[in-house]
């Protein structure tokens, strides 16, 4: 798509791309009002997609909302096509089993565009991945692509120089949603590209709190209030997992993302605890779990919560027990191979800890899944490893990738046409806030807290909780 | 021709001498048979002695297993018991789940050796499929129970709601006091079927006059039991026990399958702890020190068992 | 009296104990997930074999099953063969280096796996037998030989020291005495031990998960764990896999059921 262009052509391109697009971009709230370069919008910051033609509202020069191209990328260049690959053979290595049949295609693809070119999948599972990918691939020359989890996990891989900085390469700049970056970044270099684009928010039935006539909760008191009446109508009110820590404590990316005033504050009072320098008693932590505490009393979780499994908890939800998922937009797939009928009836929203509707965050994005090159692979392999990343930060090639894995992505002009992905768009017009949770980088830190926080929900008192996790991580960082 | 047939060879001299414990030939063959054991001794140390010494010395390092190890001499030693409660907790847990498994695998193997003894076809059908469960894989076994202790959804508790016990339907793998009880119960479930197979060949080698002989004096069933079959057996009971005690130690597959050590620590035995130590939280010098602790805690176990059962096996 | 009751009673228990937990495995792989976490003890509404075809279509089920073969059967040949050679030599050294022998084997029983792993990784790296079959065969060798010492050596002691004495006297040297005398009396024992290390080296989870990436390369067992995916588990597809993996062994169990019951425990407990 041509940038540079007269104003008259521009106001043209712009009229048909408007016909086009109203028929093909997803639909959201705001499609029918009609989006046109210049014209007036009403909410800053919304957006007509994830295209890097797609229009933002924001304020002219004059401080009128009007609609402005969105420059979604780190860059005024359309986006690269994909690079050539040397011949050879590599490794691609993640933990996503779910997604292997589409990435196979994907890479079928791949090979045929490079003849010669050889990439095979090397998928474990997602708690052996964590444990043991980053000591395999240092010494496995083959292993080029490597995937990281956002958080503890890239963090050693950038401390041990196990990844390429791609900082320089145009597809780094010009492919992808540049807010959604900051997850591959370590000292201001792009050291990985973060693929997935996920929104750790309730998933929740549309058809229930429909037939109910139920309003989304938007505030704590709501949240308090649905779980009474949701438990009275004879529903599990969520259905939390807390046999399962990982999926259990999703949440506590909610429950963290309103207790500062600003971004570095959080940052800041997070890593106090991360790193030992705050208790876990410490007043801010303590009013959060005290809010776990509410939420258990008022009846929201499973009983016997700390038993529920993530089997039973997917269940609870999927077969309409549970009007509430607790996790977040990535278990929508696994949702709908549990019962078809759930197709196109979940949405997502958002989960606000306190009881001010004008709290800065009311929702939770992540981006992981971060694609890098093993800088301990061999040279070819890394030539092959870059061009098969730029293949994959391709619009067309993340589209399949997205509709076929109903997960949301971070590269630009992406077509969404999986009903649950367009179901679930509309989150983006919340104030999002990049997952806390994973700025604790250190996992056994993270555990502990977690696990105080499940034995308050299991009944335990928040005092006697935060006081005996207090003491363990301070054992663990002594 | 092998190597240790050579070595045979050079090793006895070709004349027949005397033999005798103390003779030239017996020390000479001494030889011999220390060489037959070198094939095993190399593979066994190169591939396995030698990498986890390697990996032992880190004990007295921090090292995140990726970059530079940093020596630091005894800290993780004196921190791992003086400032570390989960150590102890997960030490605690793990001579609660060995003794646990350990009596009760070894009675209830005992009980059913005694109960199947006769060879009629009857029990051998059943032999076969108390047997059965050993035969599937440890992950196998932890994904089934898994499934079957679910709290609310799970086929057990489904079942004694349904039969008005509810006060037994417990949260089996979701609380702290039970859940290394139920993980337990499913490793005796696993193995007892195994040890119960050495045992009846242990029984049924127990000459039947000793039992006619009880008998004539008029013995109960439970007198002929602590008489005969107690004392006779005990060497059986050796073994079984020791190699109990050791399996239970190493039940890592289990364990982690079903419950990741959890909820907080509360089913993470002394292997699972390690494992988490090192692959979890990057700490494999701290795991090497919990490592040495584990294999001197089975050594003296073991050899304390020796002692009190008072038999060579 | 009491006898009679108390053993029909605890025998119908435990037989329930086992038969249920086999019934939900058998049943639930010809469910889908949510009937199966619904219902799981009743009858299928409808018998699926789409788990089964998804299983041995999708998957390399052919692949992984011939890979799992041919380790185990090479691992458990290659450790009867060296360790009832040491098992013989350790059990006829007079000198005090038989027990050290015996000792430093029996040791690796203790040591536990999560200790090892590291080394044996990166030893494994550096000798190029990461994603290797023989890799695999190695370790599964070097780290079976301790249970198998520990087993053979306590049978071949028992053989009664006339044997070797008369058949030393006629000029047999020691390899000699291994090959004609104690090996032939050993059979039920090298029987048992034989099973014993299938199963394990069958079920062995620990070192494919190590050294095996290629999926091509993976066994039985390996392959079973990748239907716990990141966000889901899907249990009926588990279950239909443990019931593939599960079929050799319960053949080859029901088919030697005769050794696995007599020779298991010959050596084993006259220790």
């Amino acid at each position: 798509m041509k940038k540079e262009m007269g104003a008259k052509a521009f106001k043209l391109m712009i009229a048909g791309l408007f016909a086009i697009s109203a028929t093909i971009v997803p639909v959201t709230a705001s499609f029918a009002a009609g989006e046109a370069l210049g014209a007036k919008c009403t909410t800053e910051g919304e957006s007509t997609g994830t295209k890097s033609t797609s229009l933002v509202c924001k304020e002219n020069k004059s401080g009128r909302l009007v609609w402005a191209k969105v420059k979604l990328s780190d860059s005024n260049l359309a986006p690269i096509r994909p690079l050539r690959a040397p011949r050879g053979s590599i490794e691609f290595w993640h933990w996503r089993a779910e997604d292997k049949a589409i990435f196979d295609k994907i890479i079928a693809d791949f090979q045929d565009l490079n003849p010669g070119v050889k990439v095979t999948q090397v998928i474990s599972n997602s708690t052996d991945y964590t444990n043991t990918a980053l000591n395999k691939v240092r010494s496995n020359p083959k292993a080029a692509v490597v995937t990281t989890f956002r958080g503890s996990q890239f963090n050693q891989a950038a401390t041990a120089g196990l990844l390429k900085d791609l900082s320089n390469e145009q597809f780094a700049k010009r492919n992808v949603i540049k807010s959604m970056m900051g997850a591959g970044q370590y000292q201001g270099k792009q050291l990985g590209i973060p693929y997935q684009s996920l929104f750790n928010n309730p998933v929740y039935n549309i058809e229930i709190f429909k037939k109910e006539g139920w309003k989304l909760p938007k505030k704590f008191s709501d949240w308090i209030s649905y779980c009474k009446t949701a438990k009275a109508a004879g529903y599990v009110p969520m259905a939390w997992m807390g046999a399962f820590r990982p999926q259990a404590l999703q949440i506590i990316n909610s429950s963290l993302m309103n207790t500062a005033s600003t971004d570095a504050q959080l940052n800041a009072q997070i890593s106090a605890i991360d790193t030992g320098k705050d208790p876990i008693t410490i007043k801010w932590v303590k009013d959060m779990a005290g809010k776990y505490a509410d939420l258990r009393d008022a009846g929201c979780f499973p009983d016997n919560p700390k038993g529920v499994t993530e089997a039973a908890g997917n269940t609870l939800f999927a077969t309409g027990k549970s009007p509430i998922l607790p996790t977040g937009s990535f278990s929508m797939g696994g949702i709908v191979k549990l019962n078809e009928k759930m197709d196109g009836n979940m949405g997502l929203t958002g989960f606000n800890f306190t009881d001010d509707v004008n709290a800065r965050y009311t929702g939770i994005t992540n981006n992981t899944f971060i694609l890098g090159i093993n800088s301990k692979a061999g040279r070819t392999e890394q030539r092959i490893a870059r061009a098969f990343i730029s293949y994959l930060v391709n619009g067309e090639v993340a589209t399949a990738y997205a509709n076929g894995t109903k997960q949301h992505v971070t590269v630009l002009d992406v077509e969404y046409t999986d009903s649950n992905l367009r179901n679930t768009a509309s989150i983006m017009s919340e104030r999002l806030v990049l997952a806390p949770r994973f700025t604790f980088l250190n996992q056994g830190v993270r555990d502990i807290l977690e696990d105080a926080l499940i034995a308050i929900v299991g009944g335990e008192t928040v005092d006697k909780a935060l006081e005996e996790g207090a003491k363990l991580i301070k054992q663990k960082l002594g | 021709m092998s190597k240790t047939e050579a070595g045979a060879r050079k090793g006895a001299s070709s004349r027949p001498q005397k033999s005798g414990p103390r003779g030239r030939l017996a020390r000479s063959n001494d030889r011999a048979y220390f060489l037959m054991a070198i094939p095993a001794l190399l593979v066994y140390a190169l591939f396995y002695l030698y990498p986890t010494l390697t990996n032992l010395r880190y004990a007295f390092s921090e090292w995140d297993g990726l970059q530079e190890a940093k020596f630091i001499g005894f800290k993780n030693f004196t921190r791992s018991l003086t400032n570390d409660d989960t150590f102890y907790k997960v030490l605690g847990n793990n001579i609660e789940f060995t003794g646990l498994v350990v009596i009760f695998q070894t009675a209830l193997s005992l009980l059913f050796a005694i109960f199947l003894l006769k060879n009629t076809r009857a029990s051998v059908a059943l032999r076969t499929l108390y047997f059965f469960p050993t035969i599937l894989s440890s992950v196998s076994v932890a994904m089934v129970w898994q499934f079957l202790y679910e709290p609310n959804l799970g086929p057990l508790n489904v079942f004694l709601n349904s039969i008005g016990l509810d006060f037994l339907a417990l949260n089996w793998l979701g609380s702290e006091t039970i859940t290394l009880r139920a993980v337990a119960f499913t490793q005796v479930w696993f193995h007892t079927g195994q040890m119960m197979v050495v045992y009846i060949a242990g029984l049924q080698q127990i000459p039947q006059e000793l039992y006619e002989a009880a008998e004539v004096d008029g013995a109960t069933r439970w007198q002929q039991f602590k008489s005969v079959t107690w004392p006779m057996a005990l060497p059986t009971t050796a073994v079984v026990m020791a190699y109990t005690t050791i399996q239970s130690f190493r039940a890592f597959d289990l364990i982690y399958a079903m419950t990741q050590g959890g909820p907080n620590n509360s089913s993470s035995i002394l292997v699972t702890l390690i494992y988490l130590t090192a692959f979890n939280e990057y700490r494999f010098g701290y795991a090497a020190t919990q490592s040495i602790y584990l294999i001197v805690f089975i050594l003296v176990l073991t050899a304390i068992q020796r002692r009190l059962l008072r038999t060579r096996y | 009296m009491i006898y009679k009751v108390g053993r029909a009673f605890g025998l119908t228990l435990f037989s329930v104990l086992i038969l249920i937990p086999v019934l939900v495995v058998v049943l639930g792989s010809f469910k889908g997930d949510l009937e199966l976490m619904t219902k799981p003890l009743a009858l299928p509404e409808r018998w699926s074999f789409d788990n089964y075809r998804n299983l041995l279509e999708g998957g390399q089920i052919a692949n992984n099953f011939k890979n799992s073969t041919i380790v185990t059967l090479f691992s458990v040949l290659l450790t009867l063969f060296i360790s009832s050679l040491a098992s013989f030599g350790i059990a006829r050294i007079i000198h005090v280096s038989g027990k050290v022998l015996l000792l430093l084997f029996t040791m690796g029983l203790a040591i536990p796996a999560a200790t090892s792993i590291i080394g044996i990784y990166q030893l494994f790296v550096t000798l190029n037998l990461t994603n290797t079959l023989h890799g695999l065969v190695i370790i599964n060798v070097a780290s079976t030989l301790p249970i198998s010492i520990f087993i053979l050596s306590a049978f071949f002691r028992q053989i009664p020291t006339e044997i070797y004495e008369s058949a030393a006297m006629d000029g047999a040297k020691p390899f000699r005495l291994y090959r004609s005398v104690a090996l032939p009396l050993s059979r039920p024992s090298m029987g048992a031990v034989a099973i014993f290390l299938f199963v394990i080296t069958w079920n062995d989870l620990l070192y494919p998960l190590l050294l095996i990436t290629r999926s091509d390369l993976k066994t039985l067992p390996l392959a079973l764990i990748d239907y716990r995916g990141e966000y889901a588990i899907n249990f009926s597809m588990i279950f239909t896999a443990v019931m593939v993996a599960s079929i050799p062994m319960v053949v080859m169990y029901l088919a030697m059921q005769k050794s696995f019951v007599s020779g298991l425990t010959a050596g084993a407990v006259k220790g």
